[in-house]
């Protein structure tokens, strides 16, 4: 339970130390229970991503769902060769695009976040309400002018056009700049001005170290977005060597009515495509700083 | 020097874009053709299954045009893409495109005029099939690869165990599906789909219906006419009385269905059995196939569902090379073979219909020896259809008006006149000239 | 808050010029790939297109000024009225409980003595890994009666197998879906901004006696309420712009339309009837009332939303 939120200043939160002694063996079994409901219920398609995989397509329409069948290494033998491979380059694609669009992301976030906090300027307030207004805008309306615009210099069905209208994220900069408020004090800001340090270098080593496990937070944030987004490269690419994931598995499923749709490769190909994701996550844990976007900010 | 930290950072991501749209503008920019003998790319944009043993093939023995395959999504999606594309200025070279596309991608000028190259293999398809890439005038604008004539097929061994007749007419249909009620009351004959425009057109087609026509510069469209409406109440009708079921096909549970009996029974194409197999393996050798049930006793007529062809695009700077390719896939033996054996589509080509792969049934149909003799004579007699330009709209209408009637219970040929009136007032908006 | 004042003097001229350049590629990245392309979308919205003839022989398609032709067409159709209506209700059912249920667990998550907290709190994030598209295959596999689990369960319950995408219910089996998605997220936001309350507020109240759950009621949520609100806003515009989810589950019942959601029939327009023109003028009604909506709501919530941070 104490994993997140370490850095906080204080006890973390457990029971207080008079009551320690008394109720230590009295569990919360209410609360226990609720919220294991609750996890039961998020993952129940999941574990039925896992019965179903373990599939052939002749039974997973015709056995019981939770059933576990025998066909796992199957579907995986048959999810590695379709179209040569293809779904393998597909998980590069995604882990490249949702990779360094979050680094970029993270990076310029970061940027940007620490200049609307820390620096006074004329227009600041608009553009900061200016770039955040861009989550107004749903990527449905911007799919196709972004695809011609983007056609115009010849950058369709390339990498960055996946990845440069990806870099741009108003979310994370709105949780950078809170982050960069409550993290970064001002007085580090000014040693380091009258030391004669620039500002570029001032961000660079002095903010930029402060910031970071928030701009993890950014990252990972990102990441998900665009490991998840479909509607972006689904306009921009149509070499399906580079779709990513969520692309290729659509196609896989959309291939027409002429042809069966390939049930069972697509579970499989979710159940993996999901296991870098949950990866991520534990591992990154203890850096998932999400107090920043709460706005309570110790200022 | 401080300042310079941002705008390093932003020349840095400019150049990366400008170095990054340098490498891959060349495709588009040189004139491949200047150079005889030299080699010629080709990038073609198909969704049929493994289509890319058939230009591997096509690769291996012309070293000098290389084809590079794109498997796209099917259908409508690859359509958009395509206008998108061509409207951008980057389309590829080929691409798959289903006959009912047609219209809207030559209006679109996606499509090039490959009348001239393609003369060559005129000859080597059947009239009716060469009318759906004409349009009805002099320019030719795509190489047909497959049709769809529709047939019926059902579970033989479910019609033995519940004692029902192969229909011969759409009463008997009609019977038999009650019958299928009284006696089995978990199954159904067959269903019908809110979710399939294609599907019901092809049915449609079989009653003499023609949506579209061309009057001198006018379109006239009659989505509604009455052998139109003469289907849509028919089904209706028996959806209403509880005949026939009323779920969409292609969903997981249209897939149990046909698995475990629910559904005895699929008015489909010629390309059924590979759906089939995908989807309902365990029920191998079980199904049977027939001509579709008639209007009128004696009669022999079908329509069509699905079928596509290889069209050329306008923006390709190596036509003649596409054309070439185009032709080879479709009519020449050594690719029909494996069209058929791979891509388990039904050739239009008039000699890939004799090939010996077809001599014997598909796997899923092996009790039926006959198979693709009555799928070819079938063939013959199916209906001819004008598509208009703005078939998309018609469907996605489809889609929406048969979902309400069937919920709100309404007849179906009021959604028909729906399908009607927004196919006429798309046209008029866009400013056709459209009578009804 | 404010920047360097000592020394500002020295650099006055070049440090004013700082903020910004290192603004400069979020804005440049705003230009191109927001503000230029949403005033493509704004010029669309303008034009539409005319045939000549059959439209089939080359160059019969041109572009022509249109005027407000397309916002007039898309104001009088009643089916845009009625997605929205349905939108509205669809946000209104949807965010008080998928945010009351990230509420509820974050407040249970940070209870003291609570079992498997850890297990608990990752399984209820794990949603957020899965896209809305495959979210809506998979519950698609758990809806439909024929494939369904709940199926068998009911049968061995002697009840009638429940069929959520008929009809009415469908409503609430896509509210179902988003609910999914979306607690988990949420839940962590609301409970890292918890674990940010210093211990010794609550010390003090349960020394004085207080319940975990007067703690929760009366300390805790007035504390939560600036990343509420947050949290709110951005779920607000998230459901507003619903359409994936509606649409995957479109193919597999009769219940829903094209036209189901405003953005649904923006994508219809734009993707499947190839029609820019609608969907761009669409498009800007649909952002101008998202603005209005979630500038209104912050405009009104503004002083427990912003009031920690100095200005």
């Amino acid at each position: 339970m104490t994993a997140l939120a370490t850095s906080v200043p204080v006890t973390d939160g457990a029971a207080p130390a008079p009551d320690r002694r008394r109720n230590r063996r009295r569990s919360a079994w209410l609360p226990t229970a609720l919220l294991l409901i609750g996890a039961v219920y998020c993952l129940l398609p999941l574990a039925w991503v896992v019965a179903a995989s373990t599939k052939s397509g002749s039974s997973l329409f015709t056995t019981f769902t939770f059933a576990p069948g025998g066909d796992l290494l199957a579907n995986f033998g048959e999810l590695s060769s379709y179209g040569g491979g293809v779904y393998w380059k597909w998980l590069i694609n995604s882990l490249i695009f949702a990779g360094v669009g979050g680094l970029l992301s993270a990076f310029v976030s970061g940027l940007s976040g620490y200049t609307l906090a820390k620096f006074r300027f004329p227009g600041r307030d608009a553009i900061f309400n200016v770039l955040l207004a861009g989550v107004l805008v749903p990527g449905v309306t911007l799919a196709i002018p972004q695809y011609l615009l983007l056609a115009k210099v010849g950058l369709t069905d390339t990498y960055w056009s996946v990845l440069l209208p990806s870099i741009l994220s108003p979310y994370g900069i709105y949780l950078a700049r809170i982050y960069a408020a409550a993290a970064v004090p001002d007085t580090v800001i000014e040693a380091a001005r009258t030391d004669g340090a620039t500002e570029g270098r001032i961000f660079g080593r002095v903010a930029l170290p402060m910031m970071l496990p928030g701009l993890v937070t950014v990252f990972l944030f990102q990441f998900v977005a665009i490991w998840n987004n479909f509607l972006l490269p689904f306009v921009m690419l149509s070499d399906d060597d580079k779709f990513p994931v969520t692309v290729g598995l659509f196609t896989l499923l959309n291939q027409g009515q002429t042809v069966p749709a390939l049930y069972s490769v697509v579970i499989i190909g979710v159940l993996i495509s999901i296991v870098p994701l949950i990866a991520l996550f534990l591992t990154l844990q203890r850096y998932w700083r999400l107090d920043l976007v709460s706005g309570a900010v110790k200022g | 020097m401080r300042a310079k930290f941002g705008a390093k950072l932003l020349a840095v991501v400019l150049a990366a874009g400008l170095s990054a749209a340098a490498c891959s503008s060349d495709s588009g920019d040189t004139d491949q053709t200047a150079q005889p003998g030299g080699k010629v790319d080709l990038s073609f944009w198909s969704w049929a299954p493994n289509i890319d043993k058939t230009v591997d093939a096509w690769n291996a023995a012309n070293p000098d045009i290389h084809v590079t395959l794109s498997k796209q999504a099917g259908g409508g999606d690859i359509v958009t893409k395509l206008l998108t594309a061509s409207k951008a200025g980057n389309p590829p070279d080929l691409a798959q495109v289903e006959y009912q596309a047609l219209p809207t991608l030559v209006s679109n000028d996606v499509l090039a005029d490959i009348a001239k190259e393609a003369a060559p293999v005129k000859d080597k398809f059947a009239e009716g099939v060469w009318q759906q890439v004409t349009l009805g005038t002099d320019a030719v604008y795509a190489i047909p690869q497959d049709s769809g004539p529709m047939m019926l097929y059902y579970r033989a061994d479910e019609f033995t165990k519940l004692g029902l007749t192969v229909p011969k007419t759409w009463d008997e249909f009609a019977q038999v599906a009650r019958t299928v009620r009284q006696k089995a009351p978990k199954k159904y004959l067959t269903t019908f789909s809110a979710n399939d425009p294609g599907w019901f057109t092809g049915l449609a087609q079989q009653a003499g219906a023609s949506w579209w026509g061309i009057n001198g510069e006018t379109w006239k469209v009659s989505v509604n006419d009455a052998a139109t409406r003469k289907v849509a109440d028919y089904w209706g009708g028996l959806v209403g009385e509880g005949a026939i079921d009323k779920q969409p096909m292609y969903t997981p549970a249209w897939n149990k269905a046909l698995n475990d009996g629910t559904l005895i029974a699929w008015p489909s194409a010629i390309w059924a059995p590979g759906v089939l197999e995908g989807n309902a393996p365990a029920t191998k050798g079980k199904w049977a196939m027939a001509p579709m049930p008639q209007w009128a006793a004696g009669e022999n007529k079908t329509g069509s569902w699905g079928g596509s062809s290889t069209g050329v695009t306008s923006g390709s700077k190596n036509k003649a090379a596409a054309v070439k390719f185009a032709a080879w896939m479709n009519a020449d033996p050594a690719a029909t073979e494996l069209l058929i054996k791979e891509s388990a589509i039904y050739p239009a080509a008039r000699e890939a219909q004799s090939s010996p792969l077809l001599q014997q049934p598909p796997a899923f149909f092996a009790e039926q020896k006959d198979f693709y003799t009555s799928a070819k004579a079938i063939a013959e007699t199916a209906s001819g259809f004008v598509w208009g330009p703005n078939v998309n709209v018609a469907y996605d209408t489809y889609k929406d008006a048969f979902g309400k009637a069937i919920t709100a219970k309404t007849p179906f040929s009021g959604a028909v006149d729906t399908m009607q009136s927004a196919t006429v007032a798309d046209m008029q908006k866009n400013g056709f000239k459209v009578t009804s | 808050m404010s920047s360097a004042t000592t020394g500002r003097s020295r650099r006055g001229a070049a440090s004013r010029g700082v903020p910004y350049l290192f603004l400069a590629p979020a804005i440049v990245l705003f230009l191109l790939f927001l503000l230029l392309p949403v005033g493509y979308a704004v010029y669309l919205s303008l034009r539409k297109v005319k045939v000549s003839g059959l439209g089939l022989g080359r160059n019969s398609r041109t572009e022509i000024f249109a005027g407000l032709e397309n916002y007039r067409t898309a104001l009088s159709d009643p089916e845009l009225w009625g997605s929205a209506g349905r939108v509205v209700a669809y946000g209104l059912t949807l965010l008080p409980i998928m945010l009351g249920l990230a509420l509820l667990f974050a407040l249970l998550l940070d209870r003291p003595r609570v079992r498997l907290a850890r297990f608990s709190r990752l399984a209820i994030f794990l949603p957020y890994a899965v896209p809305g598209l495959i979210a809506s295959m998979l519950w698609g596999f758990l809806y439909l009666p024929a494939v369904s689990p709940f199926t068998d369960l009911a049968g061995w319950l002697g009840l009638p197998a429940p069929d959520p995408l008929t009809g009415g219910s469908v409503f609430f089996a896509i509210v179902n879906i988003a609910v999914w998605g979306g607690v988990g997220f949420n839940m962590i936001v609301l409970f890292t901004s918890l674990r940010a309350i210093p211990a010794e507020i609550y010390e003090s109240a349960r020394l004085d006696g207080c319940t975990e759950f007067q703690l929760a009621v009366r300390i805790k949520i007035p504390l939560l309420l600036p990343s509420l609100i947050m949290t709110t806003v951005f779920s607000l515009i998230a459901t507003l712009q619903v359409f994936t989810e509606p649409l995957t589950v479109r193919s597999l019942t009769n219940s829903i339309s094209s036209t189901w959601t405003p953005l649904m029939k923006i994508y219809r327009d734009a993707f499947a009837q190839n029609d820019i023109y609608s969907a761009a003028a669409s498009s800007v009604l649909i952002a101008g009332v998202t603005l209005v909506v979630s500038f209104g709501f912050l405009r009104l919530v503004q002083r427990q939303a912003f009031g920690g941070e100095n200005r």
